[in-house]
């Protein structure tokens, strides 16, 4: 199991009818979210290999930290 | 036994609720400061919003602390069912039915919370609007049953607990965002303009550890930026 958990990529997922651009993800997760003009994240679209564990990390906290609950980690087969 | 007959339960039911008023004067207040949107220059956002989910947690178990001391405490009668249904306790029927029903209220908030990723959101901020008055019934129970409310050190706190929140239920009502309020300066476009960084210091800027260093869009040299607009506040 937790050799197959690493397989594959995940993306993080706002959903945009209920973010009101607190900004938490943006700084929770920096490498992940960026912020446009009026505070509204901009999410890296590519899948993050789950392998990466500090960014899959850093987006759990984005996860946790959404004060709207906006926010989600999608599994995706392949990852770059 | 020698705790139940001594007054050493009383007096801690009188310093945990003066503590747990303390403590969700808190919780209130840095719950407004994220509500408005405050910090990400030099404390972050989501730090501010882990406070006051952690302040929340220390202050739920001082009030647990404090209604458990005065239920099995023998001074006062009051009775374990008065510590969640209001208007039975002998003692002091209102006052201890005010703090009964700020209980009630403030355990909804808090299970509420707890389900926050599995119930519908606009369900949560409609019991989380229900912390003011939870608060509100609180204070008027810690006034209305404290032994220490009425007179020295125990009326100072209270006031001044009473203004901190009143100020920011004020400030919640006036400058109250409901869009977004701009970048944060935690945040990768919003920080200090990176060319006038360059400028002063010739050697670019380390990779903080926390960013790492696989951000390409940060390094300055590398990547000419559009004017930063105004940013709020």
């Amino acid at each position: 199991m937790g050799v197959r958990r690493r397989v594959g990529g995940f993306v993080l997922l706002v959903n945009p009818i209920l973010c009101d651009g607190f900004g938490h993800c943006a700084e929770l997760a920096p490498d992940l979210v960026h912020v446009d003009e009026w505070g509204y994240p901009i999410i890296v679209t590519e899948p993050v290999p789950l392998a990466n564990l500090a960014a899959l990390e850093s987006a759990r906290y984005a996860v946790r930290g959404c004060p709207r609950q906006a926010l989600r980690i999608e599994r995706v087969s392949d990852a770059h | 036994m020698i705790a139940l007959t001594s007054p050493y339960l009383w007096y801690t039911t009188r310093a945990t609720g003066l503590v747990t008023l303390v403590l969700f004067t808190l919780v209130v207040s840095l719950g407004t400061l994220v509500a408005n949107r405050v910090g990400g220059t030099a404390v972050g956002r989501f730090e501010l919003n882990e406070l006051h989910r952690t302040i929340a947690s220390v202050a739920i178990v001082f009030l647990g602390i404090h209604i458990v001391t005065t239920v099995i405490d023998s001074y006062v009668a009051t009775g374990p069912l008065a510590a969640v249904v209001p208007f039975v306790s002998p003692y002091k029927r209102l006052p201890v039915a005010l703090g009964t029903i700020a209980l009630d209220l403030m355990v909804a908030v808090w299970i509420s919370s707890l389900l926050k990723a599995r119930i519908a959101n606009t369900s949560w901020r409609f019991i989380h609007w229900f912390s003011w008055l939870a608060y509100a019934i609180a204070l008027v129970h810690a006034l209305a049953t404290g032994t220490d409310s009425r007179h020295g050190i125990g009326l100072v706190v209270i006031l001044a607990c009473l203004a901190a929140v009143a100020g920011a239920a004020a400030w919640r009502f006036t400058a109250r965002p409901t869009r977004a309020a701009g970048r944060t300066a935690l945040s990768p476009l919003g920080v200090t303009p990176e060319p006038r960084r360059v400028q002063r210091d010739p050697v670019p800027p380390r990779a903080t550890p926390d960013r790492g260093a696989e951000a390409p869009a940060r390094d300055a040299t590398a990547f000419p930026r559009r004017p930063q607009p105004r940013r709020h506040r």
